[in-house]
């Protein structure tokens, strides 16, 4: 049964079954081929991998993200990155950088990143003089910040399929991490733009510019306050922190008169049809992970690897490598939803603190979004640029490893994930 | 034919962000009602889970349609155009008997759940279970109007409304 499992999943994935169908088809077959399960336990898994009230942040962040984007915010908190680093050494690519950064706190994906904010600072970019292969790839790396400061889709749903560990919990976590990784890239920018000779705008911005410039963000810039506050003081739960998210920003087209009717309900029905896509490849792969679990795979797998060695750190490196080479070759979600089962109760049995493994599992496979072959935020960047997948992926290599020195440091020093929650008493 | 489509595509996108936005007001008007006046409803929770359930499946087919159904295409890539054509039809099928059965163990399923009670609610648990069914029925008739742009790789996606702000 294993390995009709395995085979179909690959074979499908191949022969470019949409990634959803793959996991799902290959639970089903694998079932039906085996004979000793009820079917029906296919469809009972596709309905419990959905039905969680946790689940339902996923919606609400995303459509808090199509709703302040539909305001004009996006273009707010660029005038202030602008404003704030533009004048530095390779000063667009450090707006980059910062405006992923700001955009990540109302926003928890790297493809609504890459499809917003980083789009439109790839042409500024190019117009600047910038080559174009580079500005994509920056592009495609600082939208990687998205999953990792809260809020985070990822961290949600990780959150959930893991008993200990909290959204609010993982979500702290994030932060040092993201800002971590915005740095990294900030530093590699640096290096590039230095070699390159590529400059910043030619005079700093003055204060007045810099006071109407922030306070033109400012509605943007609250806005993680207002979810991480609220959260953190128990005032409402992470879900309920996404619909009062949306409504801040429905709240602030009203104000600004930035939405039409129509404006509105298309901003409704795409974030809805994203949550469709996203829930989709939930609700398959939990057949998959459930069918893994069921083979004991997790068991098989957990042998070898404490065969292997019993120190933590050297777990954790095994465990960095499997899912990094997971994630080069299956889509973030889906691989997020089946490695949590099966990588996670590995690496708690060794005495690893779930906070620090959730952070690493999440910055891995987001890392995984930007390598070739299989990297959607690749795909966005080179279809919005009208770039080539191959020069794209030859370009982003100095910025991967920036981000892989950010990993290293994320399993190596516990404190970077868990430091933060830890303070405000999410500890296990 | 085309007029057919384009009702049941408007239907459908009316249908997911109505759930959504019924959703969204019962989670957001229960945080009001728990501080403004200190009474909530605990069949919220429930109700929010059916409702974004079934916006889920049912927007499956959308989603095929705006291509965010993402699936690897290197090897339609490497291929003859002829090939990776037939290739792509292969998909078609693939999708259409996968979703077919999953629709046909979603009505098991909803007979299964029939005589049972949720937790909150009270009602039958073959009703959220409908949303497998719905969902994938849904899909189908959104497949067959949509198979020829599909394997002509042809997806309506408004790329446009994220880089509207380009020219500001």
């Amino acid at each position: 049964m294993a390995k009709t499992l395995i085979l179909l999943f690959f074979g499908c994935l191949i022969l470019s079954v949409p990634v959803a169908f793959t996991m799902g088809l290959a639970g089903l077959v694998a079932i039906y081929v085996d004979g000793s399960l009820n079917p029906l336990i296919a469809a009972q898994r596709m309905f419990a991998g959905i039905d969680s009230f946790p689940l339902m942040a996923v919606p609400f962040f995303i459509l808090t993200s199509e709703l302040m984007t539909a305001c004009g915010l996006t273009t707010a908190l660029l005038r202030f990155a602008n404003a704030l680093v533009g004048h530095l050494r390779g000063g667009l690519g450090h707006v980059n950088i910062l405006v992923s950064i700001m955009f990540a706190g109302i926003s928890g994906s790297a493809l609504a990143d890459a499809a917003g904010p980083s789009a439109i600072v790839m042409r500024m970019m190019r117009e600047a003089g910038y080559e174009k292969n580079y500005a994509g790839a920056l592009s495609a790396a600082t939208a990687t910040i998205g999953p990792i400061i809260p809020p985070s889709i990822l961290a949600v749903i990780f959150a959930i399929s893991t008993k200990g560990v909290t959204v609010a919990g993982l979500f702290l976590a994030g932060i040092v991490p993201g800002l971590l990784l915005g740095a990294s890239l900030a530093v590699a920018n640096h290096i590039v733009s230095t070699r390159n000779g590529y400059r910043g705008r030619d005079t700093r911005a003055s204060f007045s510019e810099l006071r109407s410039a922030g306070f033109a963000a400012l509605p943007a810039l609250v806005m993680p306050g207002i979810i991480l506050g609220g959260i953190l003081f128990g005032i409402f739960t992470p879900t309920e922190a996404g619909a009062v998210a949306s409504a801040y920003a429905l709240f602030l087209g009203a104000v600004l008169r930035a939405f039409t009717l129509r404006g509105l309900y298309d901003a409704f029905a795409r974030a809805a049809i994203v949550t469709s896509s996203v829930f989709l490849i939930i609700a398959m792969a939990s057949i998959f992970a459930w069918l893994l679990t069921y083979l004991q795979i997790p068991q098989a797998l957990a042998q070898t690897i404490t065969q292997m060695s019993d120190n933590k750190l050297v777990i954790l490196f095994i465990l960095a490598g499997f899912a990094l080479v997971c994630g080069l070759f299956i889509d973030t979600l889906p691989a997020l939803i089946v490695l949590t089962p099966i990588l996670g109760p590995i690496a708690y049995s060794a005495g690893i603190d779930p906070l620090q493994f959730g952070m690493m599992l999440v910055l891995n496979l987001t890392i995984g979004m930007v390598t070739p072959p299989i990297g959607p935020v690749l795909f966005v960047i080179a279809t919005v640029g009208q770039l080539r997948i191959e020069a794209l992926s030859r370009a982003i290599i100095p910025l991967l490893l920036a981000e892989l020195i950010v990993l290293l440091l994320v399993i190596t020093i516990p404190g970077i994930s868990t430091f933060v929650p830890n303070f405000f008493g999410f500890a296990n | 034919m085309r007029q057919i489509e384009s009702y049941i595509v408007a239907i459908n996108r009316a249908l997911v962000a109505g759930l959504l936005a019924v959703t969204f007001a019962m989670v957001f008007v229960n945080v009001i009602g728990r501080y403004g006046f200190g009474s909530s409803f605990a069949w919220v929770e429930e109700a929010a889970r059916h409702l974004m359930i079934l916006a889920a499946f049912s927007g499956a087919g959308l989603a095929l349609r705006e291509g965010r159904l993402v699936a690897i295409g290197t090897l339609p890539d490497l291929l003859p155009p002829r090939l990776a054509l037939i290739l792509r039809w292969a998909v078609v099928v693939v999708m259409f008997l996968f979703m077919a059965l999953v629709c046909w163990l979603g009505i098991q399923f909803v007979q299964f759940g029939w005589n049972k009670e949720t937790m909150a609610t009270g009602i039958s648990r073959g009703i959220p279970y409908l949303a497998i069914p719905v969902g994938c029925a849904l899909f189908l008739i959104q497949l067959c109007f949509f198979a020829r742009r599909f394997v002509a790789q042809d997806f309506e996606f408004d790329a446009g409304h994220m880089a509207d702000t380009d020219g500001q």
